[in-house]
Parts: C-alpha cells; sequence; structure tokens
C-alpha cells in the first residue's frame, strides 16, 4: 500500500474546518450563515471520516493481496 | 522558442510508448467529476428548461419566493457554467496534465478528492443561497462573500494540483493544451478575486457591499464578466479542442505553431475587451472605445484557433461520419467560429445600441454556451467515458447520434428564434412615428417576442432530451462489462502523449 502524506494533511485540515462551521452556525445571523456553518461542519466531518474509512479499506485490500499472493 | 516547442513535442510524440514506465494515473477523481459534470448538465438543462417556460406563461412562476424567475435564473447560469462547465475543465484538467505529463497528479489522493468534493459543496451552497434570495447582485458571480473565500480556496488547491504534476513532468515539453488550461486557473482566479472584494457587514452575516461604487464598480464586473466568458468558457474548453480533438480524430494538431500564436494573442487580447457591455453608459468614451477595439482585433486569434482545430480533420473527415463523438468536437469549432464572429460584431458601437438590452445578447450567448461550450464537453465526455471505464466503446452509437442531431437542432431552434425576436425589439424600441413619438409601448413589443419564446422553449426541450440519452447512454456504458485492453487508447500519441 502506498503512503501519501498529503492525505494526513488534508484530513487533519478537517478538524479546525468543521470547529469553524461550527462557531458560524452557532453565531450566524441569517438563515444563510447558519445554513452554511452546519453544512461546513457535516462536509469536514463525513470528508474525515471518509478519509479514515479510505485508509483501512486500502489496508484490508493490501493484506487481503498479501495472503493471496504470498 | 516555438520552434524549439515544436521539436520537443514531436520528439515526444515519435517516442515509443514501451521505453516509459507505466505511470499510475489518478483517474478516480476525473471519473468523479465526469459523473457530476453530467449530473449537473441535467439539472442547468431542466432548470433553464423551467424558466423558458415562466418567460413564455408567466404564471409558471407559481407565485413562491423561491420558484420565481429572478431567483432561478442565477441556478441556471450558475449551473451552465460552473457547475456543468467547470466539472468538466477540473475534470479534463487533471485528465489532460496527467496524460501529457506522464505524471501522477500532485499533492495525493486526498487532496484531488478534497478539491472534487469541495468544489460541488460550493456549487450546492450557491444555488441555495440563490433559492433562499441572497446574491451580491453581480451576473456570473451572484455569491455572497462566504462562498467567495470558499471557492478560492478550492481554485487555489486546484492551482496547486495541476501546477504541481507540471513540475514533476517527466515530459520535457509542456503540451499547449496545458497552456490554455493554466491561463484559465490563473485568470479566473485573479478574476474572481478582484471582482469579489467586498466588505461584509459583519463576520457571521452573509451580506456584504462592494469595495468599488459607481461607474469603477461596473467597470469591475465587466472586466470580470467578459473575461469570465474569455478564461473559463474560451481557454478552458480550447485546452479540450487540443487534447480531445488529436485524439479522437488520431491525428496530430494541423499546426503548432499557430496553436501558440493562437495561445498569447488570445490572451492579450481577450484581457481588454470587458468594456464593450457598457456601450453609451456614463463609462468614458474611450474606454469603451478601447473595449469595441480589442473586441475586433479578438477575431483573429479566435478564427485561427478555430481553423487549426477543423484543419485538424485533414485526411480523417470520414470520420465524422462514423464518430459522433467527433462530430460534437468539430460541430463545436464550428460554433466556437460563429460565436467569435457574432460577439465582436455585437461590440461595434453602433449594433450594440440596437442589440444590446435584447434577446440577441441571450441568444448569442447560448450559441456560445451550448454550440461550443456544451458540445466540445459532450465531445470530450464520449471520448473519455470508454478510457476511463476501461470499456471497448460507447454503449450506444445510435444514441449518440440520435444526441447529437436532436441538440443540433435545439440550437437551431434556440438561436434562430432568439435573433428574430432580439432584433425585432431593438427595432420596435427604437421606432419613432412621424410626430417624433415612440411608435410601440414596451408592453407591444413583449407580446411581440411570445411565439419567438415559445420556439425557444422547444430548443431548449430538444437539448435537454439530448442530453438525457447521454445520461442514459453513460450509465448503461459504466454498467456495461469492462472490454478494453490495458494500456493506451487509440490515438494516445497524437496530443502530447
Amino acid at each position: 500500500m502506498k503512503h501519501e502524506p498529503g492525505n494526513v494533511i488534508v484530513g487533519a485540515m478537517m478538524v479546525p474546518m468543521g470547529l469553524f462551521g461550527l462557531l458560524i452556525a452557532s453565531r450566524a445571523m441569517d438563515s444563510e450563515m447558519a445554513l452554511f456553518g452546519a453544512s461546513l461542519t457535516a462536509f469536514a466531518a463525513i470528508f474525515g471520516f471518509s478519509l479514515i474509512k479510505r485508509h483501512y479499506d486500502q489496508l484490508d485490500a493490501a493484506k487481503q493481496e498479501h495472503a493471496e499472493h504470498g | 522558442m516555438v520552434d524549439l516547442a515544436m521539436t520537443a513535442g514531436t520528439a515526444a510524440m515519435s517516442r515509443p510508448a514501451a521505453l516509459h514506465a507505466p505511470v499510475d494515473y489518478n483517474e478516480e477523481v476525473v471519473r468523479k467529476f465526469m459523473i457530476a459534470s453530467m449530473f449537473w448538465a441535467i439539472i442547468a438543462f431542466t432548470v433553464g428548461l423551467y424558466l423558458a417556460l415562466e418567460l413564455t406563461w408567466p404564471d409558471f412562476n407559481l407565485g413562491y419566493s423561491f420558484t420565481n424567475f429572478g431567483r432561478l435564473r442565477p441556478v441556471h447560469t450558475s449551473a451552465a457554467i460552473f457547475a456543468f462547465g467547470g466539472s468538466m475543465l477540473f475534470g479534463t484538467g487533471m485528465h489532460v496534465v496527467q496524460r501529457t505529463c506522464r505524471a501522477r497528479l500532485f499533492g495525493g489522493t486526498a487532496l484531488a478528492n478534497f478539491v472534487f468534493w469541495g468544489y460541488q459543496f460550493f456549487i450546492v451552497m450557491a444555488a441555495l443561497s440563490y433559492v433562499m434570495g441572497f446574491s451580491q447582485s453581480r451576473e456570473y458571480a451572484e455569491p455572497e462573500w462566504h462562498l467567495d473565500l470558499w471557492l478560492t480556496v478550492i481554485w487555489v488547491l486546484f492551482g496547486v494540483i495541476f501546477v504541481g504534476t507540471l513540475l514533476k513532468r517527466q515530459e520535457p515539453h509542456i503540451y499547449v493544451a496545458n497552456w490554455f488550461y493554466l491561463a484559465f486557473i490563473i485568470t479566473v482566479a485573479v478574476l474572481h478575486i478582484g471582482n469579489n472584494l467586498a466588505v461584509p457587514v459583519s463576520f457571521f452575516g452573509a451580506k456584504s457591499y462592494s469595495a468599488f461604487s459607481g461607474v469603477q464598480d461596473a467597470m469591475i464586473q465587466w472586466w470580470y464578466g467578459h473575461n469570465a466568458v474569455g478564461f473559463f468558457l474560451t481557454a478552458g474548453f480550447l485546452g479540450m479542442m487540443y487534447y480531445f480533438i488529436p485524439k479522437a480524430a488520431d491525428r496530430p494538431i494541423f499546426s503548432y505553431r499557430l496553436s501558440i500564436v493562437h495561445f498569447w494573442s488570445l490572451i492579450f487580447l481577450y484581457i481588454w475587451a470587458g468594456p464593450h457591455h457598457l456601450h453609451y453608459t456614463s463609462l468614458p468614451d474611450w474606454t469603451q472605445t478601447l473595449g469595441m477595439a480589442f473586441s475586433i482585433m479578438l477575431w483573429m486569434p479566435s478564427w485561427g484557433g478555430m481553423i487549426n482545430g477543423l484543419m485538424t480533420l485533414s485526411g480523417a473527415w470520414d470520420k465524422l461520419r462514423t464518430n459522433p463523438g467527433l462530430r460534437f468536437s468539430v460541430t463545436a469549432v464550428g460554433f466556437y467560429g460563429m460565436a467569435t464572429f457574432e460577439g465582436p460584431v455585437m461590440s461595434i458601437r453602433t449594433v450594440n445600441s440596437l442589440s444590446h438590452y435584447t434577446d440577441w445578447g441571450i441568444g448569442h450567448v447560448h450559441s456560445g454556451a451550448l454550440g461550443w461550450v456544451a458540445f466540445i464537453c459532450f465531445g470530450a465526455m464520449y471520448y473519455l467515458i470508454p478510457v476511463l471505464w476501461k470499456r471497448e466503446a460507447m454503449y450506444s452509437q445510435r444514441l449518440m447520434s440520435w444526441h447529437y442531431w436532436i441538440a443540433t437542432l435545439g440550437i437551431v431552434f434556440y438561436i434562430s428564434a432568439l435573433w428574430v425576436s432580439g432584433i425585432m425589439q431593438g427595432l420596435m424600441w427604437r421606432a419613432y412615428d412621424s410626430f417624433g413619438f415612440l411608435q410601440y409601448s414596451f408592453v407591444e413589443s413583449v407580446v411581440a417576442v411570445h411565439p419567438y419564446y415559445i420556439i425557444r422553449m422547444i430548443g431548449g426541450l430538444f437539448f435537454l432530451a439530448g442530453a438525457i440519452m447521454m445520461a442514459f447512454n453513460m450509465f448503461m456504458t459504466i454498467r456495461g462489462p469492462a472490454a478494453r485492453p490495458a494500456g493506451l487508447p487509440a490515438g494516445a500519441l497524437m496530443a502530447g502523449e
């Protein structure tokens, strides 16, 4: 399995992005900013978890390939 | 320098592919962009059709704020330009730069995926903000400041991926398509940031006010607006033309030297043409004349590029009979030539006095948007889908042909109806009777154009029907069995690879 350092950096960026979304949603002055903030948090959470899932899927695939081909 | 570039390009093309180590291209993100682009095309054309219905029969506004023409219009334009066209430009840009540089995308898989999902997030957020009634009222730049900032982040990251891939290329020469994509990325970033400079009312509120005022504000807006046409809807798609037409035709570009001349002259001239949108306004007269003069000069590089695209078919014209995808690309170049002739004509002040504020402008925009942009996208997609999903060919050639003819007919209906209605409007608005009074009231001109609005709506319906056929064809191709053997597709050596 090939490790890409960029994946870790992008994944780490999701944490401040999600928190920033929460801040905007909590103090929003209008419906547009409330929607944007909440959506930004949801985006960061889903994208972050999808990166984690992809990582473990690749590990599983590498293990399976190793088992099949030695 | 051009000779050196040509030599390098020729050397790259003559080198046997087998000598290169295989590169693990990131095709996953390109596939995602293709699917997104198809999806947004259907949305954009559907909303466009609904707006045509509203214009023909205003009862279709339904009385709700969110179905009002004013709110749905930016949904249509943004879906067509940024969602459909933009997704195609991002996707094909990432494909072309990898293939012509023989390098995997810079920055890793997660960064490419972030750019994809981040861009889709921007599109959805922008569309929701329009229907909720939030807009900064700048044409083609309606999203408020927070969405502009988000798009800036995504755009810069796309630029980092593109330039990073260019820098780690294994080919000595940078193929001309990449120059067009690069101009698109850099200039649109500058335009977007410049035009959207604004002061928010609050950090936690969506409302903002432009940093400019009066005629300067109008000038900045149309510096952006016309160059959005020049660098988003032209330069990027010319990059597509210079890669996908040689690929599909299995022929090298007619003249590589002409492509370089085309690039630099287009880039130099386009940026000055914006003031032609502000004829007969409070913009200084010399500025209007400058915009008009540069618009007329633009005709030459535009037609140079068109000739280069068309002549690439030399010796391969017979392929138009058997390859509907290539037919789309070549027809797109024809429409590009037509729209880039009509544009300079309309920019002449005296012509503009007749055409401005009429349906002629909308017809002109659609001959470019449907005939050039959408058709060059369809041609590229019909080439790319089998390549990306490792299929022998598209599911149905007959459906491709049907798509071509119904879409072409749709465009002809659309633009000819709006030529007639636009020129008629212009003539009615300026007609005086023998006593010096206006001959027609405004509402008489509205009634007069009604039949042409019905024809326009039918044209839009045809175009949407063609896109639905394409979506079905795409779905069936992806669902079908993988048949293409590993290795380079047909025409692989033709466009800088």
